[in-house]
């Protein structure tokens, strides 16, 4: 940058303040008045008005033809005053040296204007040259962002600097001006793209500039962004689409799968039962292979209901205050097999969670379903306690809550309710821990008994998350798994459920007897 | 068609049945002794083969998805010492699934929810094929006349005449009536091992065969009722009807 010139100063695109150039103008007439003494005596004194050029020139260019026209005037007027007899004295003995006057303004005239004329194509030059590299520098810093908003701040940066406002801002609203900030608005036809807001003192000169020059590059630069970062947004969408798209290959294939199973057991215990032949017991045993296939099948669709609206975040928990066991117990029943499927160890004064218990029941039961399928004939063990962080006390879990090869994530912290369903199945592989958590993924292998539809547990998880609970499995492979529950206990609790005198438990402090409280220990 | 005549009429065909749904096996088990076979049940692929080793059962449904080794592997190692007829129940869907468990030794597959009574008549005949053996030179169908010794051809009394290869063709469907031919059995059994993936020819050749051999009320170009003799299991292969 700068005006390849010794004199490059006086061109600079703002000019001096007028003050300052007739102080200069001053200062020149009197020097080279000064400079007309020792010449005279080598050269006729009316030529000399040559003398005073250099300053009407300086003058002229730095400060423009008006002062300059001023400091030709008074370089006249200084060259009659002190050097054209006769001295001191504004008139003029030769009739000649009018002429010579005359000659020297006239000439001062028109280099001045000359002088203008450069001035003001080399301020346009240099200021042409800031606003390509300032569009260039825009260009790309909006084309090239990753996040056009966070771009702006930048950008408005760069205009500032370039223009050498006291402020700017480039906003992606429409924003009045106000007596502070001066609003450009920023359009492309009849759209609004954004705003170009400057500080309040910015000088008509670079208003005008900024108004003729920057705002249309600043409008087309935003248009293009703008674009562009609809077209980036197109592809994530096309991707996530495509995502979506094959999670429901994936629900199409396991459902198909999931439904055919029970539909030929039906089908099949169906022509059975229709047969003459058999006998009573086995007519008793195909109508109920026909019922739990059936039952199996509504479960699936519940399944797919639940797994739908958890995927569309229907899911919004109707909370009332519920008693844990009850869920439990509710969820038992439903899963059924049999009165040694389960063993359960509920502590006794459990205080109420505030959960959806439609919700909550559902993830009780696809986890103890789970469980009992893979827990090849032993009992599950279901243990429920509830855990106190004591005030001041770090929260800590009980022991046995200790990770065994748990994936990391968010552990719950404060009192809370954790229920730990245990089987002695073949365990998880620490690299599927948190994979058995994912709609239709199934894990290992199973022992017996019909493989579940994958979907039990990311159902389970998702609902025990919208309750503000948490679900996590810990297992060591041939050791069973553990899936825990953690229900948040709120500390409104205590007040919302009526205070009565509590023993305490080795586990549990202060907490207050809830409505289950004093039920009969389980078997 | 010659009816099935069981070797010893006292004992029932023992068909092992290998699923690890416990219901299905449940349901199969009185579907199959209702229509004359004792069923024997597998819960996974290594029983099966324990079972089937201990006494070699007459025929053997399987399972696709068990939960050791999958119905496929289980099938290759039954054919490994076994000509019993394999049926491949799939619930799938997937033709691919299915080409592959045909072409690993199976006889047919029959395709989750079906009929007790479909998956029955599928077991007969090939319980049928079986019994018949390979030794069968002439063959009267639907008023075609195949004398595969004499590799003459007749429809209706008429001669027919077939290119060599639409002859082998016919010869290699005829001689596996009823069984599922995938496009790569037939096309390593008629052209060579080299051409297993070569399925266009084979479908000319077929329509070819079809337009000559099938009757003409709804010929081979695909009348109103389909071609008869030379059935096609689309995405799989063809089967000569029985």
């Amino acid at each position: 940058m700068g005006v390849p010139s010794p004199l490059g100063f006086l061109l600079s695109a703002e000019p001096p303040p007028r003050r300052v150039g007739a102080i200069v103008a001053l200062v020149a007439v009197a020097l080279s008045t000064l400079i007309v003494y020792p010449l005279a005596h080598v050269a006729p004194v009316v030529s000399l008005s040559v003398v005073y050029v250099p300053a009407v020139l300086i003058v002229s260019v730095a400060w423009g033809a008006w002062l300059g026209l001023a400091t030709a005037v008074l370089s006249a007027a200084a060259l009659n005053f002190f050097h054209l007899p006769p001295v001191r004295h504004f008139t003029l003995r030769h009739s000649g040296d009018w002429v010579a006057l005359g000659t020297f303004l006239v000439v001062s005239v028109v280099a001045s204007s000359v002088a203008e004329v450069t001035r003001a194509r080399t301020r346009d030059a240099v200021e042409r040259r800031q606003e390509a590299d300032l569009a260039a520098e825009m260009a790309r810093l909006l084309l090239r962002a990753d996040n056009l908003a966070e771009a702006l701040p930048t950008a408005a940066a760069r205009v500032a600097q370039t223009l050498d406002l006291s402020s700017a801002a480039i906003e992606m609203d429409t924003v009045e001006g106000d007596d502070r900030r001066i609003a450009f608005p920023l359009r492309e036809g009849s759209n609004r793209l954004g705003t170009l807001l400057v500080g309040a003192g910015t000088s008509e000169a670079k208003l005008r500039r900024l108004q003729e020059r920057i705002v249309p590059a600043l409008e087309a630069l935003l248009s293009a962004a703008l674009e562009r970062e609809a077209l980036l947004g197109g592809v994530v969408e096309t991707a996530s689409l495509r995502r979506a798209d094959a999670v429901k290959t994936a629900l199409l294939r396991a459902v198909s799968h999931d439904l055919r199973s029970p539909l030929t057991a039906i089908s099949a215990a169906g022509e059975a039962v229709g047969s003459p032949a058999i006998s009573p017991e086995e007519r008793a045993e195909m109508a109920a292979v026909i019922q739990e296939e059936a039952k199996r099948l509504a479960r699936l669709v519940d399944n797919l209901l639940d797994l739908s609206r958890l995927e569309a975040g229907a899911a919004e928990p109707r909370s009332e205050w519920t008693s844990v066991e009850e869920l439990i117990r509710a969820a038992v029943s439903e899963v059924g097999g049999g009165p040694d499927a389960f063993s359960l160890s509920i502590d006794r004064e459990l205080p109420p969670v505030s959960v959806d218990p439609v919700q909550m029941e559902r993830a009780f039961v696809n986890v103890l379903e789970n469980a009992r399928r893979h827990s090849g004939g032993h009992p599950v063990s279901v243990r429920a306690r509830a855990v106190r962080r004591l005030a001041g006390a770090p929260a800590t879990l009980s022991p046995e809550a200790r990770d065994v090869g748990a994936a990391p994530r968010a552990r719950t912290s404060g009192d809370r309710v954790i229920v730990r369903v245990v089987d002695r199945g073949p365990g998880i592989p620490p690299a599927q821990l948190e994979r058995v958590f994912e709609p239709f993924y199934r894990a290992g292998t199973v022992t017996s008994g019909h493989r579940g539809s994958g979907l039990g547990l990311a159902i389970a998880r998702g609902f025990t998350e919208a309750n503000a609970g948490s679900l996590h499995v810990e297992s060591l492979p041939g050791q069973g798994a553990t899936f825990v529950f953690e229900l948040p206990l709120e500390a409104s609790s205590a007040q919302v459920v009526p205070d009565e005198p509590s023993t305490g438990t080795a586990q549990t402090a202060e907490i207050p007897v809830s409505s289950t409280g004093g039920r009969e220990l389980p078997t | 068609m010659s009816a099935r005549e069981p070797a010893e009429p006292a004992r029932p065909p023992r068909v092992l049945v290998v699923d690890d749904e416990p219901q299905i096996v449940r349901a199969l088990k009185v579907v199959l002794r209702e229509a004359g076979f004792e069923a024997v049940p597998a819960e996974t692929g290594s029983e099966a083969l324990d079972l089937a080793a201990v006494r070699p059962p007459d025929a053997a449904i399987v399972d696709l998805v068990l939960p050791d080794l999958d119905g496929i592997a289980l099938t290759r190692t039954l054919r490994e010492w076994s000509e019993m007829p394999i049926l491949v129940l799939s619930a799938v869907g997937e033709e691919e699934q299915k080409v592959r468990a045909l072409e690993a030794g199976a006889d047919d597959y029959i395709t989750k929810p079906f009929g007790a009574r479909e998956l029955v008549a599928r077991l007969n005949a090939a319980l049928r094929r079986a019994a018949r053996g390979e030794e069968e030179p002439r063959i009267v169908v639907d008023g075609l006349e195949i004398d595969l010794a004499a590799r003459v051809v007749r429809r209706d009394g008429e001669p027919v005449h077939l290119t060599p290869i639409e002859f082998d063709l016919l010869r290699v469907l005829v001689r596996n009536r009823g069984r599922l031919m995938t496009h790569r059995k037939l096309l390593a059994e008629v052209w060579g091992a080299e051409y297993v993936d070569d399925i266009q020819p084979l479908r000319t050749h077929i329509a070819r065969l079809r337009a000559k051999i099938e009757p003409d009320d709804d010929a081979g170009a695909g009348g109103v009722g389909g071609p008869r003799l030379i059935v096609t299991d689309p995405g799989v292969g063809y089967r000569f009807s029985e």
